[in-house]
C-alpha cells in the first residue's frame, strides 16, 4: 500500500513536470547562428562593412573567374590541361559560351548578394549611429559591384524586390533588368560621388576604402560609360535603349568628367602613390604598398581570417574564397628532368621540382599566352623592366630544396649543371634562337633529360625554348601573381595550398591611363598632362630596374630616359590598350579593357601558339570569332532557372544571342 | 523441498560457471517468495506443439507461485505440485497456455506455434496489436531471425530481409550503420531517414548504439495508416525496436553468445601491376618514370598496406521473473578490428530492464540500453596506396622506409601497414571518436478499478548522447613537406533528449464479437544538441596529441561555422480506435495533432488524419469448408503524414558570417544576409493508399503478404535557391512533389517439415519503387544544377552517355568524328549525339557539348532478399541473401572523380581494359586520347555500370548440442560457423572489376576531386576500406 502511495505521488509529480514543461517547449531562440534581426544593430551593421570587403575574395583569385577575365583576350588563351571552362572562353571553335557555361556566374552569384548588404547598411546605419564615412565604404562596394556586372552583363536590375536600391528581406523569384544609363546614373554615379565626399583621404583599416579608390572608379565609371554612349563600333546593348544620357549629357562630357576626376586624384594622392620600380608593386612581401588603392586580401598568419587553407595540398575552389588564380597559368616545369649520368642516361631526375616560390608555384597548365605576348606586347625586354617583372622566364635547379642530394645533374648538350643554375629558360628574342634544336617528343633519343620537349642550342646548359616556340604546353611563368610565402625554411614550403598573398585590384597608376584614356578621347588637358605626359609617367617607372629575374640578381639601372624616347608623338588607344597589357599583364583587367574599347576583336581576333604536346614548337595560327552579342557575356542559367516568370519573359531576360 | 532444490541446483550451475562477480549482484534484485506447499501430488507431462512433435525446454510453472520446472529436450517434465492448481506452460515462439492440474498425474499439453497461430502480437505504436487484427501495413522480424547474420548493428543484419526496406551501406568502415530507406526516397533536401522508436521512445541516436544482442524484435510500419500515430515523423516510416524483456513466472536464466571471426579483403581494388602500369605509360606517352620509379619494380602496395581484420562479439544477459515481475540485464561487448590498419570500432553496452506488478492496479518499470563505443583510424585513407606507382618500392636498400616517392608528374607520402602502425605507436597521426549514449525509458501504468480494460500509463523518456572527437596529425605527417606544422582538433556533440507520454488506453471485448481498443496520447518531447569543436597548430610535443590545444605554439582556431546549438520541442495529441467485429471486420482510425517549434507562429500545429479496414475473410462462415487456406486477409489503409527533418530556426533566416584580414594581421568577421525568413513555412506531407493481401495456406506451411502502396508527397520542404538577383542567396520552402508507387512481396514457406528429420524453411521478398519527381518550383521541370528532373528518379544522373568508343578510321570517318568531336581521336570515347543533321549532306550540324547530356534513372527496377534454413538431428545451415537488378551503380573510381582512372600513367591505375591500335574493341578509351582536366575527355561516362546482382551475404552451419552431449534439460548450447559475403553472382561491375557492387560511398565521398559533382544523396563505390569476406565462430549459450 505503501508502496501504491509511492507510484502515486510519482504520477502526480511527471503530471506536474508535463504542465510545468511544456509551455515553453514550441519557442525558438537560436544561440548559435546569427538572425536577419542582428543586422538591425550597430555590430551588425558594421560586420556588413567587414563582409563588403571580404567578398572581394569570392571574386577576386577564383580561378574561374580569372579565367573569364582572361582567356578569349590577346594575353591567354586555353593551355594544355583546359577542360571546357576554358576552352568555351577561347571562343576558337574549341566550345561554346552558353548561360550553362559562362563563368561570368562567379560575378553575378557574389555580386547581389553584396549590393543587397550594402544597401541594408545604408538603410541601418542611421538608426544606429554609424558614421558617413563608414556608410561611404558600403556606398563605394555597391558602386563597385554595379559597374562590375553592368560592364560584363549590360543594364542589370537595381530593384532586387524592394524598391531600387533598396535593402531586400523577402524571397523575390522575379527580377526587371534595368539599362545600362540607369545603372549608371541611378547607381554608380550617384553612390561613388557620395563616396568620394565621405570617405577619408586615409584608409580606416588596411586596405580600406579611400577617396582616391572612389576617385579610381568613378573616372574609371565615366570613361567606360563615354565610350558606351559614343559606341562606335555599333554594338549593341541590352536591354535595349538609345544611347542618351538621362542627365542630358554626351560622350564628350563624360571623357572629361573622367579626366578631370583622374586627374585630381593624381594631384591629391594622400597615402599614395607610385612604387620606384614595376618590381617593387610586385615582389611578393611587398605586396600592401603605397600604389594599391583595393585588393582582396589574404593572411599567411591565421587560416581562419584567411578564409581558406593555407597548408596542405588543396582544391583550386572551395567556398571560402581562395586565391588560385595564378595556377592556372602556371606550366608544368616540375615535368622537367636532367640525367644523374654525364652521358644523359640514367632515371631522370626532377631538377627543378615544385616549390612555393614567386617564379614557381602549382601548375595546372589550363592558361596560356599566346606567342603575340612575347612578340608583340613585349617585344621590348632590355628597357622595359615589365617584361622581366611579370614572367619568369628561367627555371632554376632547386632540386637539393626536395631532398635529392646529386651535388650535379646532366642537362642540355650534357652539359653540367648545380643547383640554381638555369635548367630551362624561354629566349627573349627569336634572333637568339639561330640553330635551336627541339626534340621531337618529350625527350631527345637516348637522353633521359627534358621530359618537356625542349630545345637545345650549342653550348648552353640550359634548355631553351624561342618565342615562337611557346605552346600550350610550355610558357613563362606568371611571376608577379606567383606564390609568397616565409615559411619555406630550407625546403619547397606549401606550393599546393592556396596562395596567402593580396589579390590586386586596383592600383594608383591606372589613374595615368584613365586620364590619358580620356585626352585620346578628347578631352581637354591641362598643362603637364597631355596623354602623352601621363603615359610617360608610366614608362618612366618602368624604365627603372632594381633586380632581374632573368639573372636572379640585382640589377640597377635607370632606362627612363630611353622609354621616354621610344613613346610615340600621338598616342592612340592602340597603343594606350598597349601599354595597359604591358602594365596590368594578368591581372584580370584585359576583357574589360578590350570590351570598353571595342577592341576585342580587332586586337584578339587572331592568334599564333604551338600545340599541347611536348615537342610542338610550331606556331599554329588560331582565329576566334568573336561576335558583337560576346561583348556582353550571358545571363547565368541559374539566374534564369531561379526565376519565376513564363519562358517568355525568361528569354527576353537572357542577353541576345545566348 | 522441490523449490530449494531448484534453487540449489541453479546456483551450483551458477558457481560452476564462475559468474560469482556478476551473478550476486543480478540476484540481490530478486525477491524469492518461499511459500509452503500444501497437498502435493507428482505430474508428469509432456509438451507438445499442435502437430504432435515434443517442444524442448518449456517452461511451467505453478500459476500463483514461483514454483516450476523446465521441460527436457523431448519437452517432457516431472513437477510436485497441489491436486487444484493450474500450470502456466511458455516456450519461445509459442503461445502461453493455463491448464488446470484437476488431479490428474499425466498430462499431454499442445502449445499453438505463435507465428503460424496468427496469435503473435505485433508491436505498432503505442500498444501491440494481434497480428490478425493488423490493418496498416506492418513488417514484423523477431530478433532471433535478425541475429542470423551476425553484425554489429540492426542496419546490417536487416539488410534484405524486409520487402520495402532498402538498406544501403554508406560506408565500409567498422562500426559504420547503413542509410534505410522505407519505401523509397521522398524528400529532396530534407531528411528521408525513418522515425525509430526504441522501447516506445522516439530515438535520436544513431543505430550503432543498439546491440542486435539485445533485440527482441522490430516492427517496420510501412504504410501512412500504421504511421499516422506519428504523424509529423512517419512519412519516412518508423522502426519500432524492442528490446528483451524478462518473462513472468520464468526462472532465472542465463544467456551467453559470443563469436569470434577473421576479416580479410573481399577483393582488392584492381589496381595495375608493373608491367601493365609500364605498359599504360607507353601507350599514353606523357610521362617518364620519376625518380623512384623504375621499369623492373613490381609492388603491390595494397598487400603491404591491409592486415587481416578481427571481429569479435561477447554478450550475456540474465532474464527471469516472477508471478509479479520480470527482469532482464545484459553485458555485450563487440570489437572489430578492420583490415585497415588502426581502424577499429569497439562498443561496450549495458541494458537492463524491469517490470513489477504493484498490487493490484500498478505496474511500475523501465528499459535502459546504454553504451560506449569508440572509434579509431578513420583518418585513414586509401587514396595514397591505389595511386602510388607500382614501379616503386617503399624501401630504400638498406632496407629503410622511404617517406616519400617521387613519381612522374607527383610526390606522395609513403603509407604502408608498418607505418601507419607506427605513426600511432609514436602518437603522430590518431583520430578517434568516443561516443556514449544512454537512452532510458520509465513508465508507469494504473488499472482504472472499476472499468474493465481501462488504463492510464505516464512514459519518460531521458536520453544523453555525447560524442567526442580527437584527432591529430604530427609534423609533417602525410604531406611531401616534412615541415608541415602538427595540427590538432577536439569535437564535442552532446544531446540531451526528453520525452512524456500520457496514455489512455481502453481494451474491451463487447458481447464476445465487438473487440476495441482505443489510445488517447497527449505528448511532450524536446531535444537539445550542443557542438564544440576546436582546434590548433604546431603542437610542441606528440605526446599531446589533442589533449591540450592549449598548449598550441600556432593558431587556435574556434570556427564559428563549427559550434552549433539547437533546442526543438514537438507537442502531440492523438487519439486511434482499433474496432474488431467478429475477428472478420477489422477498421482502425488515428487522428494525431502535432505542434512542432521548428515552424513559424501561427503554422505550428498541424492534424494528421488516417484510417484503414480490414476483412479476414477465412473467418466467414463460407469459408468453414475451406480447409487448404488458414487465413485469408485483405487490407486497405490511407493516411496523411509529414516528415518534420528540417532543421531548428529554418524559419527564421539566418545571417552568414565570412572572416577576413585588414593587412596580415587585423582580422574582422563579416555579416550577411544568406537565408531569409520563411514564415509560412509548413512541413511536407505524404499521402499514402496502401493495400494488402495476408495469406496463409496448405497448414499455414505457405504463408505471405502482398502489398501495393502509393505514396504522394507535396509541399516538399526544399532549401530553394533564390535568383541571385533577390540579393539572398535561398530560402527554405514548400516546394513540389514527389510520388513512390511499389509493390512488395513477402513468402515464407515450410518445405520439409520432419521428413525423416530434415526440416527445410525459406523465406523470399521481392520488391519495387518506382520513385518520381512531379513537379518542382513553379512549372520548372528541370533544375539542372541539383539534377531533379520532373519525370525521373530524385536519384538520377546528369551525364553524357556512352555508346562505345571510336573504333577505327573508317568509323571516325562515316561517324564524322572530325565534326562531333573536333580534335579527337580514334579509341576516344563516343557519347550520344542528340543534335540534328544536316538535310543534304546527313552530316551533324554541331559539336557534341552540354545539349547532349542525359538524364538517367539511377534506382533498381526490382530488389529483395531470400533466406533458407535445412535442419537435420541437431544440425543447421542457413543462407542469407539480397539481390538487385537493374538500376545504375556508380563506380567512381572508375570515372573521373576517383583520378584512379586518369589513363595517362601518371599514377596508378585501376586496370582496366583499354583501347589500343591492337585492341580495337576495348570497353575503355585509348590512353593517347583527348584529355578534359586530367582524365579522358567524357572519363565521368565510364562509371555507370549495370547495378544487378545477387549476393550471399552468410552461410551458417551449426549444432545443437542439446542433442547430444549435453544431458540437461536446463543447458542449451549451440555452435556455429559463419563465412560472410562469400560470394557474389549476376553483377556486371563484380564480374569486370572484382569488386564488391554494394555501395560504399556517399557520391560525394572517397572521391580525389569533385570536379564531376555526384550529389551526396547518390550512393556510389568509391575508394573506401574494401569490403571484407568474414569467418566466424560462435557459440550460443542459455542455462
Amino acid at each position: 500500500m505503501k508502496l501504491i502511495q509511492i507510484k502515486s505521488v510519482i504520477v502526480i509529480a511527471l503530471f506536474m513536470l508535463l504542465v510545468s514543461g511544456c509551455s515553453k517547449i514550441l519557442e525558438e531562440q537560436p544561440r548559435s547562428i546569427y538572425t536577419p534581426e542582428f543586422f538591425k544593430t550597430e555590430k551588425g551593421v558594421l560586420g556588413g562593412i567587414t563582409s563588403q570587403y571580404a567578398h572581394l575574395r569570392f571574386i577576386y583569385g577564383q580561378p574561374y573567374y580569372y579565367n573569364a577575365l582572361e582567356t578569349g583576350t590577346d594575353e591567354y588563351t586555353y593551355g594544355q590541361s583546359a577542360d571546357g571552362n576554358h576552352k568555351d572562353m577561347d571562343l576558337s571553335g574549341v566550345g561554346s559560351l552558353t548561360p550553362t557555361s559562362s563563368r561570368s556566374d562567379v560575378l553575378w552569384g557574389t555580386a547581389f548578394s553584396n549590393i543587397n548588404t550594402a544597401s541594408g547598411i545604408i538603410e541601418n546605419a542611421a538608426a544606429v549611429g554609424i558614421s558617413a564615412a563608414l556608410i561611404a565604404e558600403a556606398r563605394f562596394f555597391r558602386a563597385f559591384d554595379y559597374f562590375m556586372l553592368v560592364q560584363t552583363f549590360g543594364g542589370v536590375p537595381l530593384d532586387l524586390g524592394a524598391g531600387e536600391l533598396k535593402f531586400n528581406t523577402t524571397p523575390s523569384r522575379k527580377s526587371v533588368r534595368n539599362t545600362v544609363p540607369e545603372v549608371y546614373t541611378k547607381a554608380i554615379f550617384p553612390d561613388l560621388l557620395q563616396a568620394i565626399n565621405d570617405l577619408p583621404a586615409t584608409g580606416r583599416v588596411t586596405g580600406g576604402a579611400t577617396k582616391t579608390l572612389a576617385r579610381l572608379y568613378l573616372s574609371k565609371a565615366y570613361l567606360t560609360y563615354a565610350w558606351w554612349l559614343q559606341n562606335p563600333n555599333n554594338i549593341p546593348t541590352y536591354p535595349q535603349t538609345a544611347r542618351t544620357d538621362p542627365d542630358g549629357h554626351d560622350a564628350t562630357y563624360y571623357f572629361q568628367q573622367a579626366y578631370n576626376i583622374a586627374t585630381q586624384a593624381i594631384d591629391n594622392p594622400g597615402p599614395f602613390g607610385l612604387e620606384n620600380t614595376f618590381y617593387d608593386v610586385h615582389i611578393g612581401g611587398n605586396d600592401r604598398n603605397k600604389e594599391m588603392l583595393l585588393y582582396a586580401d589574404h593572411t599567411e598568419q591565421s587560416e581562419f581570417y584567411n578564409g581558406a587553407p593555407i597548408t596542405g595540398f588543396q582544391s583550386e575552389i572551395g567556398n571560402d574564397g581562395r586565391n588560385a588564380a595564378v595556377w592556372f597559368v602556371t606550366w608544368n616545369y616540375t615535368n622537367i628532368r636532367s640525367a644523374p649520368n654525364p652521358d644523359g642516361t640514367g632515371a631522370g631526375v626532377s631538377s627543378v621540382q615544385r616549390e612555393a616560390a614567386q617564379g614557381l608555384g602549382r601548375p595546372y597548365v589550363r592558361m596560356a599566352p599566346p606567342i603575340g605576348v612575347f612578340t608583340n606586347t613585349f617585344a621590348e625586354k632590355t628597357l622595359d623592366s615589365r617584361y622581366d617583372g611579370t614572367f619568369n622566364t628561367v627555371f632554376r635547379g632547386n632540386w637539393p630544396k626536395g631532398g635529392t642530394t646529386n651535388a650535379t645533374l646532366y642537362n642540355a648538350n650534357d652539359m653540367p649543371v648545380t643547383p640554381g643554375q638555369p635548367i630551362l629558360s624561354f629566349l627573349e628574342y627569336e634572333s637568339q634562337a639561330i640553330g635551336i634544336v627541339y626534340s621531337a617528343g618529350a625527350n631527345f633519343t637516348g637522353k633521359s633529360y627534358s621530359n618537356v620537349g625542349a630545345g637545345r642550342l650549342p653550348g648552353r646548359a640550359d634548355f631553351v625554348v624561342a618565342p615562337r616556340g611557346i605552346s600550350r604546353l610550355m610558357f613563362p611563368n606568371l611571376w608577379k601573381m606567383g606564390t609568397y610565402r616565409t615559411d619555406n625554411g630550407t625546403g619547397l614550403g606549401q606550393p599546393n595550398a592556396p596562395l596567402t598573398r593580396p589579390f590586386k585590384i586596383a592600383k594608383f597608376s591606372e589613374l595615368y591611363f584613365i586620364a590619358a584614356e580620356a585626352a585620346v578621347k578628347g578631352a581637354t588637358t591641362v598643362a603637364g598632362k597631355t596623354a602623352r605626359d601621363l603615359i610617360n609617367v608610366i614608362r618612366a617607372r618602368a624604365g627603372k630596374w632594381k633586380f632581374s629575374n632573368k639573372d636572379n640578381a640585382a640589377f640597377v639601372v635607370d632606362n627612363s630616359a630611353a622609354m621616354i624616347a621610344a613613346t610615340p608623338a600621338t598616342i592612340d588607344v592602340n597603343y594606350i590598350l598597349a601599354e595597359r597589357s604591358r602594365e596590368y599583364f594578368g591581372e584580370g583587367l584585359r576583357w574589360f579593357d578590350l570590351v570598353r574599347t571595342q577592341k576585342w576583336n580587332e586586337l584578339a581576333g587572331t592568334y599564333e601558339i604551338c600545340g599541347p604536346n611536348a615537342g610542338d614548337h610550331t606556331p599554329l595560327t588560331i582565329t576566334r570569332t568573336i561576335e558583337l552579342k560576346h561583348y556582353l557575356r550571358p545571363i547565368p542559367q541559374g539566374q534564369i532557372d531561379g526565376m519565376e516568370m513564363t519562358a517568355e519573359e525568361k528569354a527576353a531576360y537572357q542577353n541576345p544571342g545566348y | 523441498m522441490k523449490k530449494f532444490s531448484i534453487l540449489k541446483v541453479m546456483t551450483q550451475q551458477l558457481n560452476l560457471r564462475s559468474m560469482r562477480l556478476i551473478v550476486p549482484l543480478l540476484f540481490s534484485l530478486l525477491l524469492f517468495s518461499v511459500g509452503a506447499a500444501a497437498q502435493n501430488i507428482t505430474v508428469k507431462g509432456k509438451v507438445l506443439t499442435e502437430d504432435g512433435k515434443s517442444i524442448a525446454n518449456a517452461s511451467v510453472t505453478v500459476k500463483g507461485t514461483t514454483n516450476g520446472t523446465a521441460c527436457n529436450d523431448l519437452g517432457e517434465f516431472q513437477i510436485s505440485v497441489p491436486g487444484n492448481s493450474t500450470l502456466v506452460i511458455s516456450a519461445v515462439d509459442f503461445s502461453t497456455r493455463e491448464v488446470k492440474v484437476n488431479n490428474q498425474s499425466s498430462l499431454s499439453i499442445t502449445l499453438p506455434a505463435l507465428d503460424k497461430a496468427l496469435g503473435e502480437v505485433v508491436v505498432v505504436g503505442y500498444g501491440t496489436q494481434r497480428k490478425e487484427a493488423v490493418t496498416g501495413s506492418v513488417a514484423s522480424i523477431n530478433g532471433d531471425k535478425m541475429r542470423e547474420i551476425p553484425a554489429p548493428n540492426i542496419s546490417q543484419a536487416l539488410q534484405g530481409r524486409i520487402a520495402g526496406v532498402e538498406m544501403s551501406q554508406t560506408s565500409t568502415r567498422p562500426g559504420a550503420t547503413m542509410q534505410i530507406r522505407v519505401r523509397g526516397t521522398r524528400s529532396l533536401s530534407a531528411d528521408n531517414n525513418p522515425l525509430v522508436v526504441l522501447d516506445g521512445i522516439p530515438f535520436l541516436g544513431s543505430l550503432a548504439d543498439i546491440n542486435p544482442n539485445d533485440v527482441k524484435s522490430i516492427e517496420i510500419l510501412k504504410d501512412a495508416s500504421a504511421t499516422a500515430i506519428y504523424g509529423s515523423r512517419g512519412a519516412n516510416g518508423v522502426i519500432l525496436i524492442t528490446t528483451d524483456k524478462g518473462a513472468k513466472n520464468r526462472k532465472p536464466r542465463i544467456s551467453y553468445n559470443a563469436y569470434v571471426g577473421t576479416q580479410e579483403v573481399f577483393s582488392k581494388y584492381p589496381m595495375m601491376d608493373g608491367p601493365q602500369f609500364v605498359a599504360l605509360r607507353a601507350a599514353r606517352g606523357q610521362y617518364n618514370n620519376g625518380q623512384d620509379e623504375a621499369n623492373d619494380i613490381n609492388t603491390d602496395w595494397q598487400d603491404l598496406f591491409y592486415k587481416t581484420g578481427l571481429v569479435t562479439d561477447h554478450n550475456i544477459s540474465l532474464s527471469g521473473g516472477t508471478e509479479t515481475g520480470s527482469y532482464n540485464f545484459g553485458l555485450g561487448y563487440y570489437l572489430n578490428q578492420g583490415i585497415i590498419p588502426t581502424q577499429q570500432y569497439e562498443r561496450y553496452t549495458i541494458r537492463g530492464s524491469l517490470d513489477q506488478q504493484v498490487g493490484k492496479y500498478f505496474r511500475v518499470g523501465f528499459n535502459s540500453n546504454t553504451n560506449y563505443n569508440q572509434s579509431e583510424g578513420n583518418q585513414v585513407g586509401l587514396y595514397n596506396i591505389l595511386s602510388m606507382s607500382p614501379i616503386s618500392t617503399p624501401f630504400n636498400p638498406d632496407g629503410t622506409t622511404k617517406r616519400i616517392i617521387r613519381m612522374a608528374a607527383d610526390d606522395q607520402y609513403v603509407f604502408t601497414k608498418d607505418v601507419v602502425e607506427q605513426l600511432k605507436d609514436n602518437d603522430q597521426w590518431l583520430n578517434e571518436t568516443r561516443g556514449f549514449a544512454s537512452y532510458n525509458a520509465i513508465y508507469g501504468e494504473v488499472k482504472a478499478p472499476f472499468i474493465d480494460g481501462l488504463k492510464y500509463r505516464v512514459n519518460l523518456g531521458l536520453d544523453y548522447i555525447q560524442s567526442n572527437n580527437g584527432a591529430y596529425t604530427g609534423q609533417g605527417v602525410g604531406n611531401v613537406n616534412a615541415s608541415t606544422i602538427s595540427a590538432a582538433s577536439v569535437d564535442n556533440r552532446y544531446n540531451y533528449h526528453w520525452t512524456i507520454e500520457n496514455l489512455l488506453s481502453y481494451d474491451h471485448t463487447f458481447a464476445g464479437k465487438h473487440t476495441v481498443n482505443a489510445v488517447a496520447l497527449y505528448s511532450s518531447e524536446q531535444s537539445k544538441f550542443n557542438r564544440s569543436n576546436m582546434s590548433a597548430q604546431d603542437i610542441p610535443a606528440d605526446a599531446f596529441e589533442f589533449y591540450n590545444l592549449g598548449r598550441a605554439a600556432g593558431q587556435i582556431t574556434i570556427d564559428p561555422a563549427n559550434q552549433d546549438y539547437q533546442l526543438w520541442g514537438l507537442q502531440s495529441w492523438m487519439g486511434r480506435v482499433m474496432y474488431s467485429y467478429d475477428n472478420r471486420y477489422m477498421i482502425s482510425a488515428t487522428v494525431r495533432s502535432d505542434a512542432s517549434s521548428r515552424l513559424a507562429e501561427g503554422h505550428k500545429w498541424h492534424t494528421y488524419p488516417a484510417i484503414s479496414a480490414g476483412w479476414n475473410i477465412t473467418n466467414e462462415s463460407f469459408m468453414q469448408g475451406v480447409n487448404f487456406i488458414n487465413n485469408l486477409k485483405l487490407r486497405a489503409g490511407y493516411g496523411q503524414t509529414s516528415n518534420q527533418a528540417i532543421a531548428p530556426y529554418a524559419t527564421l533566416g539566418l545571417l552568414s558570417t565570412r572572416p577576413y584580414n585588414f593587412g596580415p594581421s587585423t582580422y574582422g568577421t563579416g555579416y550577411y544576409v544568406s537565408q531569409l525568413p520563411n514564415e509560412d513555412l509548413g512541413w511536407e506531407f505524404s499521402k499514402t493508399w496502401n493495400f494488402g493481401l495476408d495469406f496463409s495456406v496448405l497448414k499455414n506451411r505457405l504463408s505471405g503478404t502482398i502489398e501495393y502502396y502509393i505514396t504522394k508527397t507535396e509541399d516538399i520542404l526544399l532549401g530553394l535557391g533564390l535568383p541571385p538577383t533577390s540579393g539572398v542567396t535561398g530560402y527554405t520552402a514548400n516546394i513540389g512533389a514527389t510520388q513512390n508507387k511499389g509493390f512488395e512481396l513477402s513468402l515464407n514457406g515450410t518445405i520439409l517439415n520432419n521428413v525423416n528429420g530434415w526440416t527445410l524453411e525459406a523465406g523470399f521478398n521481392f520488391y519495387t519503387n518506382k520513385n518520381k519527381l512531379v513537379s518542382l518550383a513553379s512549372g520548372q521541370t528541370r533544375d539542372e544544377a541539383n539534377w531533379w528532373f520532373v519525370g525521373h528518379n530524385i536519384n538520377a544522373i546528369y551525364d553524357y552517355k556512352k555508346i562505345g568508343l571510336w573504333s577505327s578510321a573508317k568509323d571516325t570517318a562515316d561517324s564524322y568524328l572530325s565534326i562531333l568531336e573536333p580534335g579527337g581521336t580514334i579509341g576516344m570515347i563516343r557519347v550520344l549525339y542528340t543534335g540534328n543533321y544536316d538535310p543534304v549532306t546527313h552530316k551533324p550540324v554541331r559539336a557534341i557539348g552540354a545539349a547532349d547530356r542525359q538524364i538517367m534513372d539511377v534506382d533498381p527496377d526490382f530488389q529483395g532478399g531470400f533466406n533458407t534454413r535445412v535442419s537435420y538431428k541437431g544440425f543447421d545451415l542457413g543462407i542469407v541473401g539480397i539481390y538487385r537488378h537493374g538500376g545504375i551503380l556508380v563506380s567512381t573510381i572508375h570515372g573521373s572523380n576517383g583520378y584512379l582512372n586518369l589513363l595517362t600513367g601518371r599514377r596508378n591505375n585501376i586496370n582496366v581494359d583499354y583501347w589500343t591500335p591492337t585492341n580495337t574493341d576495348a570497353k575503355y578509351p585509348n590512353p593517347a586520347g583527348p584529355i578534359s582536366n586530367d582524365n579522358p575527355k567524357y572519363a565521368s561516362t565510364l562509371s555507370y555500370f549495370d547495378a544487378s546482382f545477387m549476393k550471399v551475404r552468410t552461410i551458417t552451419l551449426g549444432y545443437d548440442f542439446s542433442r547430444s552431449l549435453i544431458k540437461s534439460s536446463n543447458i542449451k548450447m549451440r555452435m556455429y560457423v559463419t563465412v560472410q559475403n562469400p560470394f557474389v553472382m549476376f553483377s556486371p561491375f563484380h564480374k569486370e572489376s572484382g569488386l564488391d557492387p554494394e555501395t560504399n560511398s556517399f557520391g560525394n565521398e572517397n572521391v580525389a576531386s569533385n570536379g564531376f559533382a555526384i550529389p551526396r544523396r547518390v550512393l556510389t563505390v568509391g575508394f573506401n576500406t574494401p569490403s571484407t569476406r568474414n569467418y566466424i565462430v560462435g557459440v550460443n549459450l542459455t542455462f
